[in-house]
């Protein structure tokens, strides 16, 4: 990365002032390259060719980088980082300068509130102050984007932009006890800097990528789940289900208000109604709820390594299986089935495919969880093997119920296969090549938490042709099945034996039930709200978006305006998320790239380039620097070689590059300062003569007043706290707490997100509750923000906490207690008329009470 | 009243004067003309421009202008949560009366929220004429009924859903979806307050608890957290609006003082801004609320003859007791409107303490049981709260608006004793500024099921409103999430044959 800049200033140094125009031919080139294939635009554009022609829709091309005409203030002046050429190129049309840097104790302030969400430690203020390094400041920098607290401050941001929380909203507003996998996801994600790309594609198709947790963005938003027999309330309900979907993919990654489409074509931008309802096909097959989380693979090893050892054990005991064994069968009944597993012994016979026809269950549609066939110690079934199964029809819309499942080698309800017909159903494996197999092994639950669905009349059937079906087994010669709806297993009977070989029996079978347990606990898949899947029917477009009006079908298809896709109705579920989220990571989709990374800017500096973050049309507001965000949104896609010389895959996407760089331009790290001549221009600093300060964010307040107390809790990740009190009726009822102890002390990232019922001291901060998305928080002052800082008994118990922390740290010399107050909560040294001030209130009113207004005060909420 | 919080005066006035004058005004209105010149400012919405209230960070709440001359002021909306049956209040059928036990024609098979329909069923109330107008309303609401040369009906209002949460959300945001600001939050951004030491925008839940759709009700929405309601009642507070009790009242002022010399020196260094500003000022509100929140909301000094006329002077059974505790509100309500505050919501029915009209209005099972608490309830605070404010005068600039969520069905639910929702036929009332008196408007259909007369939707009801307001409904906006938003969407007509000629 540092070398990367050099190349700036190497390029600089080499030209004699005509570095724009060889910038310009040198990066002209390069994006012919890397752009190439996608700077066409395909067929199919919208008949507007005016809105199309708008800017955003136009491909990323790198610019030239504008000659410096300032002189840098920065610390290390060596080199021109190009977002100091970009911006101070602009300032200078209207004769202003960028501010000189910011003081370091201002600077390090900044960087800790903006890149963690909390403030340094004095300790660190000083060691920073006192690095006299060269490229201290980049190296704070690396420290801070490898801090893990720096996800769990950025992960806040995409929250808001995906709506999330964790109840249900509404009049219901129940709780969604897994969805903070989610939560937990994305913090992970900014912390390994994920790359972006791949972040939109695991977050839209991730469980086609391995990334289960991470289709939670997909049903992030609110439901109504208050069910009625009413069809024109259920089909609304849906239809805004999937217009949830549908409108927060488009803002959050297109910056397009694709929601504007869902009654007529949009009005502003080329969407139209059509399109809308095609991307609503994408969705068109995701539903809200849990699904389980595939098991890790040391589990799934430690499952098959189990289900031997179970095999083994039960092998053992089959001759003490009462009544008699298979193999002594004769006119006396076979024992009933049970619902973990049921063998059927065979004489050999050649086959190339076996049926299993179910023709009664305990109840509902049956279910088999897994169907092996056994040719000596080899399960010829497996899929992996070449095997392909066949049934009468699946039961649709869940996840862990597939045809694939039934010979997956992997047991357990949460992967098996149901029919689709109530009591009835079949299974057809076909074998790679014909098989000699002489044993049937099946089960409904292999865990034994499930025994409904079991197959109690059932035939199975080999055949070496298609078409000649010989019977091998059938429920015909086994008991009935008593009905207790209790999993059952085979019954022992050790009294047959003599003592020492059923004591040995029972050992066996002691430890054949530890087994068992070991096993159910290992197949037990935490749950997490990431959506369920299933084949979905015909979208239709809804006349002026009323779901009680369709109209013609509309197939899945991605948005006209950059090389437009369609796919068939056919098409799978799964493949459909896949395919838009490859047509909207793609790396020469016009949109994706300045989105994200105007969402960046946008933390880092206040505002953004574009001060309307998830609008990009025509209606948004335009880029202040239109060259910087296009360089920006290239240098993401294919950053700039480290000699400067070539645009690379290596590094691509990566949101840390980028904030490296913002971070360490002199433009990030000017002085805040006012200054009237600039005011006077630009009053609210958006051309960035300064570094605009802002009020902290309703998170940032809790956990800085927590982390200046001494009293922040920092365990990473897991189940939410709770900042309320929650009555679990029908109705869910969330009360703000009024007590807070060691529970609540995480950071606020990790709080319960309730819907509606906000945090009764900091959700006044202007904090979203994740009803609709929030791409940019409105920072409003209002009295009750005041009341509640001011009086709530969680600040006058951070106060008292906060005074502890001083006694305890800096003994009883109040002198020394109120310069270290300072350094907490200000970063910087007393001047001494302060402290003058502050020993005088101190000894009047005590420290406590000095803590409670300097945890009131806007030099402690403001970012320098 | 000032006297409670010493020595803020002084710094005050420098730093409205720093507000004013220094070039942060200036510089916003220089760099607005320059982006509109690089075009770098959203377009516009068709049609109409957008006029978005020019808001001072350090006074969210000083009064602002009208679009144009205003006929109210002040709103006060009396909304009953749960759904009330206009067929057992308002809304005279005498076919329904007819038809009692038949089927509805050609609605035999007709499926509403909680499924099958039994027969046509006349309300157990009877109806009466009322007051000059004989307008005709049941026996549940007699006091209300005796004021209805005062009241305004509309009878033909039309909704969007027949599930509460998305039906309240219609009712007090305009949306269905949960995250819209409401009603009073578009109107305090607005307009702000004439009062400078209460909040602008008050919601008083009922005393059983909060509506079904819980803060849903006042909340900002979108619009920046200042116009969110602040919500308290006659037995519940604001939140942390007083001093902590472990410290004295000295203590206490010493800190907001040195508080003050913190941020004052502190803003020193930041010339001009007007967030620090702001800042220092919502402490000088908050200490002023502390004062004049709990005077207004101190109903000692009503004299007995005030607590008769709402009902709070009577206990000793449960709806008595009830009653008197939404009396209170209502008392609350009317000093709040009083003392200026723009914008008060009174709830009458919760669902915290008991759903499907155990206590809110949602008389799915027991109509006549669960009505016959809630009417009384509801009648003479109501009414004493109507008689009250009108014989101070307060009604000549108070528009007062009776509503809920949706209506309920002519027929009672298969095998049940009550009515389901119904959004396709209900009644709101108003009364006071700018609207006729004894007057109504619309109709439903002969069993009171649908709206086919003069329809009025939800949004041309809040169309309305802002009207007399003196707001154009379609350029009151704010920007969020790529769309210049409107509290009525992209509909909503004034009901111009309710409002009162000039």
């Amino acid at each position: 990365m540092h070398r990367r800049k050099e190349v700036f200033a190497r390029a600089r140094s080499r030209s004699s002032g005509s570095l724009a125009l060889r910038t310009s031919l040198l990066l002209a080139s390069l994006v012919l390259a890397a752009v190439g294939p996608f700077t066409s635009r395909a067929a199919g554009v919208p008949a507007d060719s005016r809105s199309a022609s708008h800017w955003s829709f136009q491909p990323v091309v790198r610019p030239p980088i504008p000659t410096p005409t300032f002189t840098s203030t920065g610390g290390s002046s060596d080199h021109v980082n190009p977002i100091d050429a970009f911006v101070s190129s602009k300032l200078s049309e209207l004769h202003l300068t960028l501010s000189p840097e910011a003081d370091r104790s201002a600077l390090i302030r900044r960087l800790y509130w903006v890149m963690l969400g909390v403030p340094p430690e004095p300790a660190e203020v000083e060691a920073f102050q006192r690095d006299d390094r060269p490229r201290a400041f980049e190296r704070w920098v690396d420290k801070v984007l490898d801090d893990p607290r720096y996800g769990e401050r950025w992960a806040r941001h995409w929250l808001d932009v995906v709506r999330f929380a964790e109840s249900n909203g509404f009049e219901t507003n129940r709780e969604r006890p897994n969805a903070w996998r989610y939560r937990d996801y994305i913090i992970a994600a900014f912390n390994r800097d994920l790359p972006f790309d791949r972040f939109i594609r695991e977050q839209i198709a991730g469980d086609a990528l391995g990334s289960d947790v991470a289709t939670g963005f997909l049903v992030a938003g609110p439901v109504d789940i208050v069910g009625s027999p009413d069809p024109v309330l259920t089909a609304q309900q849906r239809a805004d289900q999937l217009d949830d979907m549908v409108a927060t993919t488009g803002t959050a990654f297109l910056g397009l208000t694709l929601g504007c489409a869902r009654c007529h074509d949009h009005k502003f931008d080329p969407v139209s109604q059509t399109e809308y309802y095609a991307l609503s096909a994408v969705f068109a097959g995701v539903r809200h709820g849990e699904r389980a989380e595939p098991l890790p693979q040391e589990r799934e090893a430690r499952i098959r390594e189990l289900d031997e050892k179970i095999r083994v054990a039960e092998a053992g005991l089959t001759r003490f299986t009462a009544p008699p064994p298979v193999a002594l069968r004769s006119a006396t009944p076979r024992p009933p089935v049970n619902a973990r597993e049921n063998t059927e012994s065979f004489a050999p016979v050649e086959a190339r495919f076996i049926r299993f026809t179910i023709r009664a269950s305990t109840g509902g549609e049956p279910c088999l969880d897994e169907l092996e066939v056994w040719s000596g110690d080899r399960n010829v079934a497996l899929a992996s093997l070449g095997t392909r199964p066949l049934a009468s029809g699946t039961l649709s819309g869940y996840d862990i119920h597939k045809l694939e499942h039934i010979n997956d080698g992997r047991k357990g309800n949460t992967r098996s296969w149901i029919s689709n017909e109530d009591g009835h159903g079949w299974v057809q494996l076909e074998f790679a090549r014909p098989e000699r197999i002489e044993r049937i092994v099946w089960g409904r639950d292999h865990d034994g938490n499930f025994a409904d669905r079991l197959a109690t009349d059932y035939v199975i059937e080999a055949a070496l042709e298609p078409g000649h079906w010989q019977v091998v087994a059938s429920s015909n010669d086994r008991q009935p099945v008593a009905s207790s709806g209790k999993p059952t297993g085979p019954v022992y009977d050790f009294n047959r034996f003599p003592e020492p070989e059923a004591q040995e029996g029972r050992r066996w079978l002691a430890e054949l039930e530890g087994l068992r347990k070991e096993r159910q606990q290992a197949a037990q898949a935490p749950m997490v709200y990431s959506g369920t899947f299933s084949q979905p029917g015909p979208t239709h477009r809804f006349h002026r978006g009323d779901a009680m009006q369709p109209r013609e079908e509309v197939p899945p298809a991605t948005l006209a305006l950059f090389q437009p896709e369609q796919w068939s109705p056919e098409l799978p579920e799964q493949e459909r998320r896949r395919k838009l989220a490859d047509w909207i990571a793609s790396p020469g989709n016009p949109l994706t790239a300045r989105v994200i990374v105007n969402r960046l800017w946008q933390h880092q500096f206040g505002v953004g380039l574009v001060e309307t973050p998830n609008d990009f049309g025509r209606n948004g507001a335009r880029p202040t620097h239109p060259e910087l965000l296009d360089w920006l949104a290239a240098e993401l896609v294919r950053p700039l070689s480290t000699d400067g010389t070539t645009e690379t895959v290596a590094g691509a996407w990566s949101i840390k590059h980028l904030q490296r760089l913002i971070l360490t331009s002199a433009t990030w790290r000017q002085s805040s300062a006012p200054r009237p001549d600039a005011l006077r221009v630009d009053g609210n600093s958006r051309l960035l003569w300064r570094f605009p300060p802002r009020r902290l964010e309703a998170e940032a307040i809790r956990d800085g007043i927590l982390a200046v107390s001494g009293t922040l809790d920092t365990t990473a990740g897991g189940p939410s706290f709770f900042l309320h009190d929650v009555d679990r009726e029908n109705v869910y009822h969330y009360h703000p707490k009024e007590e807070f102890g060691p529970a609540e002390s995480r950071r606020m990232v990790y709080a319960f997100k309730v819907r509606m019922e906000q945090d009764g001291i900091f959700g006044s901060f202007d904090c979203p509750d994740g009803s609709l998305v929030a791409p940019r928080r409105s920072v409003s002052t209002t009295p009750l923000q005041a009341l509640n800082l001011f009086n709530s008994r969680f600040m006058l118990q951070q106060s008292q906490a906060f005074s502890a922390r001083l006694q305890r740290e800096a003994g009883d010399d109040l002198s020394a207690q109120l310069q270290l107050a300072w350094q907490r909560t200000y970063n910087r040294a007393a001047t001494s008329d302060e402290l003058r001030e502050a020993i005088a209130f101190a000894r009047a009113e005590g420290v406590p009470a000095l803590c409670r207004a300097l945890l009131n005060s806007n030099e402690f909420l403001f970012i320098p | 009243m000032r006297s409670g919080v010493p020595s803020l005066s002084g710094p005050l006035s420098n730093r409205r004067r720093f507000l004013s004058d220094a070039g942060l005004g200036l510089g916003a209105i220089a760099l607005t003309q320059l982006l509109s010149r690089q075009g770098l400012l959203a377009a516009t919405v068709s049609g109409k421009d957008p006029l978005r209230p020019a808001i001072a960070p350090g006074q969210p709440y000083a009064p602002r202008t009208t679009h144009f001359a205003p006929r109210a002021t002040n709103v006060l909306v009396i909304f009953c949560s749960g759904a009330c049956s206009q067929l057992d209040t308002f809304d005279y059928k005498p076919e329904l009366i007819r038809r009692h036990g038949q089927a509805m024609p050609g609605r035999e098979k007709l499926i509403t929220f909680q499924g099958e329909q039994g027969a046509l069923t006349r309300s157990p109330w009877e109806f009466r004429p009322r007051g000059q107008s004989g307008k005709m309303i049941s026996d549940l609401v007699p006091h209300i009924g005796a004021l209805a040369d005062d009241l305004c009906f509309i009878h033909s209002m039309k909704g969007k859903t027949n599930t509460h949460g998305p039906g309240e959300n219609y009712m007090s945001t305009g949306n269905t979806l949960d995250g819209f600001p409401s009603l009073g939050s578009w109107a305090t951004y607005a307009l702000g307050s004439e009062d400078q030491s209460l909040p602008a925008y008050v919601a008083i839940p009922d005393p059983r608890g909060k509506p079904q759709n819980s803060v849903n009700n006042w909340a900002p929405g979108f619009l920046p957290a200042a116009f969110q309601g602040t919500e308290f009642n006659a037995t519940h507070p604001i939140r942390n609006l007083a001093r902590p009790e472990a410290l004295s009242n000295a203590t206490d002022q010493a800190t907001r003082h040195f508080l003050q010399q913190l941020n004052e020196r502190h803003a020193s260094q930041y010339p001009g801004d007007s967030q620090l500003a702001a800042r220092i000022a919502s402490y000088e509100l908050a200490a002023r609320m502390q004062l004049t929140v709990p005077e207004v909301a101190d109903l000692s000094t009503e004299p007995e003859h005030i607590l008769r006329l709402y009902g709070a002077d009577e206990s000793g059974t449960k709806i008595k007791d009830l009653r008197a505790a939404f009396a209170r509100n209502c008392i609350l309500a009317r000093r709040l409107v009083e003392k200026g505050v723009r914008f008060v919501q009174v709830f009458n029915g919760a669902y915290q303490t008991g759903g499907e009209g155990v206590s809110n209005w949602d008389g799915h099972k027991d109509l006549l049981g669960q009505y016959s608490v809630h009417g009384p309830v509801l009648d003479k605070p109501t009414a004493g709260l109507l008689i009250d404010l009108k014989q101070r005068g307060l009604l000549e600039t108070t528009l007062v608006v009776w509503c809920t969520e949706f209506g309920r069905m002519p027929t009672f639910q298969k095998g049940s004793q009550g009515r389901d929702h119904n959004p396709d036929g209900f009644t709101c009332w108003l009364a006071g500024a700018g609207v006729k008196a004894g007057f109504s408007h619309g109709a439903t259909d002969e069993f009171g099921y649908k709206s086919v007369e003069d329809v009025v939707t939800v949004h041309d009801l809040h169309a309305t409103i802002l009207h007399l307001l003196g707001l154009d409904h379609e350029r009151l906006t704010y920007y969020h999430n790529g769309i210049e938003r409107r509290l009525t969407d992209v509909d909503g007509d004034v009901v111009k044959p309710i409002l009162k000629s000039v």
